[in-house]
């Protein structure tokens, strides 16, 4: 037995291209929307840089970008969640209700977060004991949840609920706290996803779960782990969501599941999960997604063009980044 | 007279990233050769045949098929055109039936208005099947019903049709039972003697001086040189051919040379009266310092054995025990020092689609925690040691495994468990797809193993090393153990085959 190997030779511009591309396509996409819009919102005579515009836009990304990075944790397992929308929804609508009621923010969100958990074990767990995909017990909760809130709307008998004003929601509104609460999030998860085996089994399951299970990994558990991650995500996500209008409502978290998948793809997240899974995509992927969102009407675009644009944009980093190159099965 | 050349490749080159799988290698085939192509793992021999077929582009160079410029789109592409190739792993397409495997991407041929015609394919596909002779499998049956070498003839058979011209099988002989083995070569030699060419990748010595016509060796993705049937047949050309393939001698010790029998008389693993489908009240004691080798044709139950003694089958009856404790589940064989090198290496033993690093340290991520972080360095370095050990071919841990050749995805996922520090290994055909220079480093290592006081487990299909390595041998057929010896100098393969078949 001898040294090591090596076969050390520089790498080309294109077998770099070829290595780097779903990050250099995110990435790109990302710098070319910051350049875009600088230039065409300046030719209109306003800025995306102006103070209210970088307000309006943390606004915009931070409920995304907190959601998606716990979601990170759910796609490195080859796993999809649709029930995140309705999931915030729920834990907005909850915590205005319960902190009414008792007045306290902080009871208000460990209520939530039980719940959060309960419902992060069953996703997590229904599709490896029953045997079907993931997503699907995902749907099962989002139909769920979306009757709960109509229950709890119908019975209240409003479609619109506001936080007493005795219980202070200012620090949510606040840009910098903001952006403090996502470098939090994302360094935390980041540690967990990166230097523990609860982000390095999730990576292996979803690259392949045979091998994985074979190497000692408890699937079950190592399956179930990540969804406590989302489940706190979820519920800091759902503060800010309810904090910046102090209310809730029957649609609030309606379609956020799709802001998610979208905002990840577009950062270059492979949605078959496994190793090549990263962090960065959340925070890129939001990030573009919002400067879509707010960038396209500030330059005159429609609001109903802007969902072409933006599902045309998405086309065509699904295209560059989630193409496989597999090749046809020989006969 | 020389036949007409049937493929040629010129100034042929292929870079994988950074590594160079083939540096400007010129490769002639002619009609009626049964071309042997040998040498080291990674050494270009299957990335070749595999440009030639359609599975990947070359980097630079010129190929030439039947005279004409040869530029394949896909794998389907130069099937239609007649080089077809027997891939090394199962690449069987899982939840359809056997006939929808044989005619995948022809359905065409049996559809009306979009509607498939399956009566009609499944008929045709039993035809082709029968006329392989291997009727034993019905066309109509879902594909997952059959074992690893069963789905292995399917492939052969969706492979080769009466077009095809060039067949390539690249380390397929490993993965087929004895009876797929003589369907294979029979097959072989009958497409040499109607002018068609074969081209055979084995790292199995004596297979290839028996079935090959010609031969080529590779190294380093060069190639080193040609002989003919005459110099195959030389006195010495065996001890040559080893010296092409690895660029120096290897020396005469191969397997061990003792035969010192002694282990502890600890016991290290035990399987107690277990039972499971056709396995029938089975015991086994494995001890420390010991290595029981079980051999048998593929389907005889041994592999079984070895999933039991790993915890990966949920027993009918009786029990696994090591150190007192019950094994149920990997989990558990893991955390009580036991290591499972499993025969489907590509689908259970390693994750293609992660790095060479990664796959090393998965066992050995609870042992490299501390207060739940885990240190990259720490990764690296018991990841370094393994690829020294292994003398893996690749750029760094970071590496993917799916880059790599067949036998250094082997060492990789060897090296998980020497990592790991496993006291129990169990290895089930560890050596397939290996090179005779990395075997025999296996080989010293298994023996250094027992040396340490470690039981081994080696299931294989090769007799020759079960014999060459194992103190105990276990013969098994049709799910019984039909006969056991102790090591000796005077075993003899064809003193066992009687006992497997």
């Amino acid at each position: 037995m001898t040294a090591m190997v090596h076969e050390k030779e520089k790498q080309t511009p294109a077998q770099w291209l070829k290595k780097h591309g779903s990050s250099v396509a995110s990435i790109g996409g990302l710098l070319f929307c910051l350049i875009f819009f600088t230039i065409t919102t300046g030719i209109k005579g306003e800025s995306i840089w102006s103070a209210s515009k970088l307000s309006t836009l943390i606004g915009d990304v931070i409920v995304t970008a907190l959601m998606a990075v716990g979601a990170v944790f759910i796609y490195s397992l080859g796993n999809m969640d649709v029930s995140i929308g309705k999931q915030v929804g729920l834990y907005s609508t909850l915590l205005v209700l319960v902190g009414n009621a008792t007045g306290s923010l902080l009871i208000a969100i460990l209520v939530c977060l039980v719940i959060a958990v309960i419902i992060g074990v069953i996703n997590g767990a229904a599709g490896e004991l029953l045997h079907m995909y993931s997503v699907i017990s995902s749907v099962v909760f989002m139909m769920v949840l979306s009757g709960v809130s109509t229950i709890i709307y119908s019975n209240l008998g409003t479609r619109n609920i506001s936080m007493n004003p005795g219980i202070s929601l200012t620090l949510f509104r606040q840009p910098w706290f903001m952006v403090l609460v996502l470098a939090i999030e994302y360094a935390v998860i980041g540690y967990f996803f990166y230097f523990t085996k609860f982000g390095k089994y999730a990576r292996a399951i979803g690259a392949n779960q045979l091998a994985t299970s074979q190497s000692g990994v408890n699937i079950i558990l190592y399956r179930v782990i990540p969804y406590m991650f989302l489940a706190v995500c979820l519920v800091t996500a759902s503060l800010f969501q309810m904090g910046y209008t102090g209310a809730a409502s029957d649609s609030t978290g309606t379609g956020f599941e799709m802001n998610v998948m979208v905002s990840l793809i577009l950062g270059g997240m492979p949605l078959k999960g496994g190793m090549k899974s990263r962090l960065s995509c959340a925070i890129i992927g939001s990030l573009t997604f919002s400067l879509l969102a707010v960038g396209l009407p500030i330059i005159g675009v429609p609001t109903n063009m802007t969902f072409i644009i933006k599902a045309a944009i998405f086309l065509v980093v699904v295209l560059i980044t989630c193409r496989q190159k597999t090749g046809p099965l020989p006969r | 007279m020389e036949k007409e050349i049937l493929f040629e490749a010129k100034h042929m080159r292929k870079e994988f990233g950074p590594t160079i799988a083939l540096k400007d290698v010129d490769f002639t085939l002619r009609r009626g050769e049964i071309r042997g192509l040998v040498g080291e793992n990674g050494s270009g021999k299957s990335t070749i045949m595999s440009i030639a077929s359609g599975m990947q582009p070359a980097t630079k160079g010129e190929m030439f098929y039947k005279g004409q410029p040869w530029n394949p789109g896909s794998m389907v592409e130069a099937q239609d055109a007649g080089i077809s190739m027997i891939l090394q792993e199962a690449n069987t397409i899982p939840g359809v039936t056997v006939a929808q495997n044989i005619f995948s991407g022809h359905e065409a041929e049996f559809s009306t208005l979009g509607i498939i015609n399956m009566k009609k394919m499944k008929a045709q596909a039993q035809q082709r099947l029968n006329s392989f002779g291997i009727s034993h499998i019905k066309a109509g049956d879902p594909i997952d019903r059959y074992t690893f070498e069963d789905r292995k003839l399917v492939e052969i058979v969706r492979c080769v049709t009466d077009e095809t011209e060039i067949l390539v099988v690249d380390e397929t002989t490993t993965a087929l039972s004895l009876e797929g083995r003589e369907i294979l070569y029979k097959l072989i030699h009958k497409m040499a003697d109607e002018g068609k060419a074969v081209v055979f990748v084995s790292h199995d010595m004596d297979e290839i001086l028996e079935q090959c016509t010609d031969l080529t060796v590779l190294r380093d993705g060069e190639i080193i040189g040609h002989l003919t049937r005459e110099e195959m047949d030389a006195p010495d050309s065996v001890k040559n051919i080893r010296y092409m393939m690895v660029g120096r001698e290897i020396g005469d010790k191969y397997y061990r040379e003792d035969y010192d029998t002694s282990h502890s008389d600890e016991v290290a693993l035990e399987l107690q009266d277990v039972t499971l489908g056709k396995i029938q009240h089975f015991n086994l004691k494995l001890h420390k310092g010991e290595i029981i080798g079980m051999g048998g044709l593929s389907g005889c139950g041994m592999h079984d054995i070895g999933r039991i003694a790993y915890g990966l089958e949920k027993l009918e009856g009786g029990r696994v025990i090591r150190n007192g404790q019950e094994i149920k589940t990997p989990l558990q064989a893991i955390n009580s020092g036991i290591g499972y090198i499993s025969k489907n290496r590509d689908s259970e033993a390693l994750i293609l689609n992660g790095p060479i690093q990664d796959n090393i340290v998965l066992p050995s991520i609870p042992a490299l925690e501390k207060h739940t972080f885990i240190s990259p360095r720490a990764e690296k370095k018991l990841s370094d040691i393994e690829i020294g050990n292994y003398r893996i071919k690749c750029h760094g841990g970071k590496q993917y495994v799916n880059t790599l050749s067949g036998g250094n995805k082997q060492k990789v996922s060897f090296g998980k468990w020497t990592a790991k520090g496993s006291e129990v290994i169990i290895m089930d055909c560890p050596t397939r797809g290996v090179d005779i220079g990395v075997k025999q480093a296996m080989y010293a290592l298994i023996e250094e193993m027992k040396k340490q006081g470690k039981a081994i487990l080696m299931i294989s299909e090769e007799l020759s090393e079960l014999i060459g390595m194992a103190d105990r041998l276990i013969i098994m057929k049709d799910f019984e153990v039909t006969h056991q010896v102790e090591r000796n100098p005077d075993l003899r393969q064809t003193d066992l085959i009687e006992y497997m078949i």
